[in-house]
């Protein structure tokens, strides 16, 4: 009999992260010649993120799309990757990941989770109801934050903000109400989910990223007969690649949408930027270096970082 | 033998009010909590893990309070059996139900007990020959030695420990079942079958074929006809489906976590604690005064006024029937009194006993809210028109009865409304209240409800003094078995849901809808069609739960507004409470005003012809929906 392999992401039907999950069925379905099938739960049916990956726990599931940030309580090192104001492009990101990446895998596959392939949901930029061009703009206004990690909130009260703790259903009423101001969130979220339409400031500070992965359990990776699993993999890498491209078209449509809608766009300047960076590297590192991920992966992160800038600015001279 | 009885009994009292006492700091706990956390904000401080505290907090009540649910044989159930068998025939009834009900627990524990481990971190690889070898068998596969996750609960307590709540509240929900198995006698017997048909079942269940499998689906619908509590009937299906389909049972609390720990649901038992505490003082009778003084001068004044406050009342208790229960025995005298039938009394008594369900806070409304993602207050104002609609048409029905029969007319007395008014001022203030907090923007919905309840605490026990302390703590049990029976239906439904969502059943049911109905009006008449038999079938809780997922997808497909949507599926489902052979209102005042089913049923046919000519109105006139939702900024 064919082996269904069944796979949850938050991502809608019709957006192009499912479509390159369906597309990744279909090439499956090709190179196993129908033995393997994907079935996919779209938009978020099958829960959220920890409810994904408690599934997959249990065995119900056994492959997700989930963002790093998610997996964070499985494998906390990756939390490094995506610590606010260090990476600063999709290439950038996309440079670590290939130096870090095979680290992470490596702890993922110590607790029977295999990654197929890395990509990008997008960048957290700041929504605010009041134009926000400097830290100062931001710590005068009520800083929406998902649930309730107190490390993370810590981070922001120390850093002077005015975090309120909300679940992310919160968020559209609490807007509505005035209980909060402001909230981080990808360009693509806050035009879909209509957040940006009470909150309509938003600064091109690229907080921080939220990359994507495909997961598997690897016991059921293993029920695939060996020879497909190399070609399947390829194929998940490749469509996981192609999404790249595509998440900064659809972050630049959803901002142009916002932007017919009455959103603002306010460009940081660079030494917004840096004020920013040498806020959360002074006040912020030092508490996550303790608690949260461990140094030395950290500073392979950084330099990782450092050889792509160096390499860049020497391809560029 | 005596003693050692006397002895155990005592014994049983003492753990009782141990449990009592337990769990009226965990409810009360929660209103407190939240009100903390916003007096905290308002000093521009965060308490780390509120929510977090909160939501684990409302897994707790669910579970504690279904296990005095189990202990007082609260738990809703259809039963339609029991009222017609022999006495022999019945006491085998019982026996065969608690046994089952008992197996159903202690397998919903065990799943439980796989989602823990799949949870936790791993243990030693010594503990391998330590422990006995079916149990390594049973459970390796969910990650005995493997680690789980690092959540935490404010940042300390692991989710697997606070899970914990489930396996252990099954089991004594089994225990207690078979403690209602009939004779000393029954109860061995019952205990001895349920163990030697409980270890081989999953094994022999798993993977089913449909032969067994249907079978078995019948086997427990006759079992709830004949009294088995909602909640297993649910939780039995949703293991059977399970089981067949070969996947793993540990689904089903995986999705009754989620569930029961999504973020409005500490909201459920506080606004219930907020009902329950209005009805166990003395606030109806001011209550029934003040509506008497305002309204008694129109045609049908009395029963108007007993429609205003029936519908009052329910949006705190929502669904839940304490509306008839507390205020049935003491609006029908009155009614009767000012010269209506008692056809009629009745009929509106027990139709008025759900009437409100679309107005805020109700609690269905909520949880609508959580099911179909629409925002909480959204779906309040969505509900708005249509639920006062909903009233107005019962009260017009009243003053029409109230010409024709000739019901005497009270003259209208400016200084005995005022008095009326004064002495209940500070009950009637609370729905200024939580309209205010709810609408307001200075908390959330659950600090709102936290508001509200310590407001009435404070009102009725230190203003009224009609709640001696000694009350308050039967009153907090009373709602935590309450609301323990409500969320444990909730909580279990929620697994049948999941199977349906893994078969993917609402993506079928949607892609069918769309090929072969063509228009959205034959699309929600059908849906009408629907709802109704589905609430003469289905109690609203697990509806909610099983069916919204279902009519989601369609409703999109169709262009209905998941808002409207949830407007037409409550007041559909409201319907349902008045239709036998599941109409929870039908019973419950079958029960309270002590008269027959039939005579019941007779009584309430009128208002259910109005009520559900309203739903039709509701359905084919979106715009009395969107409106006010359109409106708002
Ligand atoms: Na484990
Ligand atoms: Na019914």
């Amino acid at each position: 009999a064919a082996q269904t392999i069944k796979l949850a992401s938050i991502a809608p039907e019709g957006s192009p992260w499912n479509d390159a999950l369906v597309d990744l069925g279909h090439r499956w379905k090709e190179i196993t010649g129908g033995k393997v099938k994907l079935r996919i739960y779209p938009g978020g049916v099958a829960g959220d993120e920890p409810a994904m990956l408690r599934k997959m726990r249990i065995g119900q599931l056994h492959a997700g799309a989930v963002t790093t940030l998610g997996l964070i309580s499985v494998v906390p090192d990756i939390e490094a990757i995506t610590f606010p104001m260090q990476i600063r492009t999709d290439e950038e990101l996309q440079a670590v990941i290939k130096s870090v990446g095979p680290d992470i895998e490596e702890q993922l596959s110590e607790k029977g989770y295999k990654i197929l392939g890395w990509s990008m949901a997008g960048w957290m930029h700041f929504f605010s109801r009041n134009k926000m061009e400097t830290a100062e703009d931001l710590r005068k206004q009520k800083l929406f934050f998902w649930g309730s990690d107190t490390v993370y909130v810590g981070l922001l009260q120390t850093l002077g903000f005015q975090p309120v703790a909300l679940p992310v259903t919160d968020l559209l009423p609490s807007l509505q109400t005035g209980l909060v101001d402001a909230f981080a969130a990808p360009p693509v979220a806050a035009l879909s989910f209509q957040w940006f339409g009470l909150a309509k400031n938003m600064s091109t500070l690229r907080w921080q990223p939220t990359p994507t992965v495909i997961l598997i359990r690897e016991k059921e990776w293993h029920k695939v007969p060996e020879k497909f699993r190399a070609d399947m993999e390829a194929a998940a890498r490749e469509v996981s690649d192609g999404l790249w491209a595509k998440s900064r078209e659809l972050e630049q449509q959803s901002i142009d949408a916002m932007v017919e809608h009455g959103l603002q766009v306010h460009p940081a300047a660079d030494s917004v930027r840096d004020e920013f960076q040498t806020m959360v590297q002074e006040q912020g590192l030092p508490v996550f270096l303790k608690k949260r991920f461990s140094p030395p992966f950290f500073e392979k992160v950084q330099a990782a970082l450092a050889e792509y800038r160096s390499e860049s600015a020497h391809s560029d001279r | 033998m005596v003693n050692a009885e006397k002895g155990g009994r005592s014994w049983f009292r003492i753990l009782h009010r141990t449990e009592d006492v337990v769990v009226s700091f965990l409810l009360v706990a929660m209103p407190l909590l939240a009100a903390a956390e916003l007096v905290a904000r308002l000093f521009g401080v965060v308490l780390p893990g509120a929510i977090e505290y909160l939501q684990h907090l409302t897994l707790w009540i669910a579970f504690c309070g279904a296990g005095l649910a189990s202990r007082a044989d609260q738990h809703l159930r259809i039963s339609i059996l029991e009222r017609f068998n022999a006495p022999r025939v019945q006491r085998f009834a019982m026996a065969a139900v608690s046994m089952i009900t008992a197996m159903i627990c202690l397998f919903l524990a065990g799943a439980s007990i796989q989602l823990i481990v799949s949870e936790a971190p791993s243990l030693p690889e010594t503990a391998r020959s330590l422990l006995p070898g079916f149990l390594i068998a049973w459970l390796e596969p969910y990650g005995l030695f493997e680690a789980g996750s690092l959540t935490l609960v404010g940042g300390w307590l692991p989710v697997w420990a606070a899970e914990l709540a489930m396996p252990l509240l099954f089991v004594l929900m089994a225990l207690r079942s078979i403690l209602r198995a009939g004779s000393v006698r029954a109860r061995w017997i019952v205990s001895a079958v349920t163990i030697l048909m409980t270890i081989p079942a999953p094994f022999l269940l798993s993977g089913v074929s449909n032969f067994i499998l249907w079978p078995a689906v019948v086997g427990l619908i006759i079992a709830a006809l004949a009294g088995l509590p909602i909640f297993a009937l649910l939780g039995g299906l949703a293991l059977l489906f399970f089981w067949a389909a070969g996947e793993t049972v540990a689904a089903i609390p995986a999705e009754t976590y989620r569930i029961v720990t999504s973020s409005v649901f500490p909201t459920i038992p506080i606004f219930t604690l907020a009902g329950f505490i209005l009805s166990e003082s003395n606030a109806s009778e001011r209550l029934v005064r003040v509506f008497r003084a305002c309204f008694g001068w129109i045609p049908g004044g009395s029963a108007v006024a007993a429609t205003i406050l029936c519908a009052f009342f329910t949006t705190f208790t929502g669904a839940s029937g304490v509306t008839i229960l507390a205020l049935g025995g003491l609006l029908l005298p009155v009614l009767i009194k000012d010269g209506f039938s008692d056809r009629f009394s009745i009929g509106l008594l027990t139709s008025t006993g759900s009437l409100g369900l679309l107005l805020p806070p109700s609690l269905v409304v909520i949880l609508y809210s959580v099911m179909a993602h629409v925002p909480v207050t959204d779906m309040f104002l969505a509900g708005m028109v249509p639920g006062i609609l909903l009233v107005v048409a019962i009260g017009l029905y009243c003053m029409v009865t109230g010409v024709r029969v000739g019901v005497e007319r009270t003259k209208f007395e400016p200084r005995e409304m005022v008095g009326a008014l004064w002495a209940a001022k500070w009950e009637v203030a609370i729905p200024v209240l939580a309209l205010t907090v709810i609408f307001g923007g200075f908390c959330t919905l659950v600090q709102a409800a936290a508001v509200v309840v310590l407001y009435a605490l404070f009102v009725e026990v230190v203003i009224y003094r009609d709640l001696p302390p000694k009350k308050v703590l039967n009153v907090f049990t009373q709602c935590a078995t309450l609301v323990g029976g409500v969320l444990i239906i909730l909580a279990v439904a929620i697994g049948l849901t999941g199977y349906l969502v893994d078969a993917q059943i609402p993506d079928l049911a949607a892609e069918w809808a769309r090929a072969h109905i063509d228009s959205k009006w034959v699309f929600l008449l059908l849906l009408n069609v629907a709802l109704i038999i589905v609430g003469c079938l289905m109690d609203i809780f697990s509806a909610l739960v099983v069916v919204v997922p279902i009519l989601l997808p369609m409703a999109e497909a169709f262009g209905v507004h998941p808002a409207h949507l949830g407007v037409i599926f409550l007041a559909n489902l409201q319907l349902g409470y008045l239709t036998p052979p599941v109409g929870m209102n039908l019973f419950l005042a079958s029960f309270r005003f002590k008269r027959p089913l039939p005579e019941v049923y007779r009584a309430t046919v009128p208002f259910l012809l109005i009520l559900a000519a309203m739903v039709l109105l509701i359905t084919f006139v979106p715009a009395l929906t969107m409106w006010l939702l359109e409106k708002a900024p």
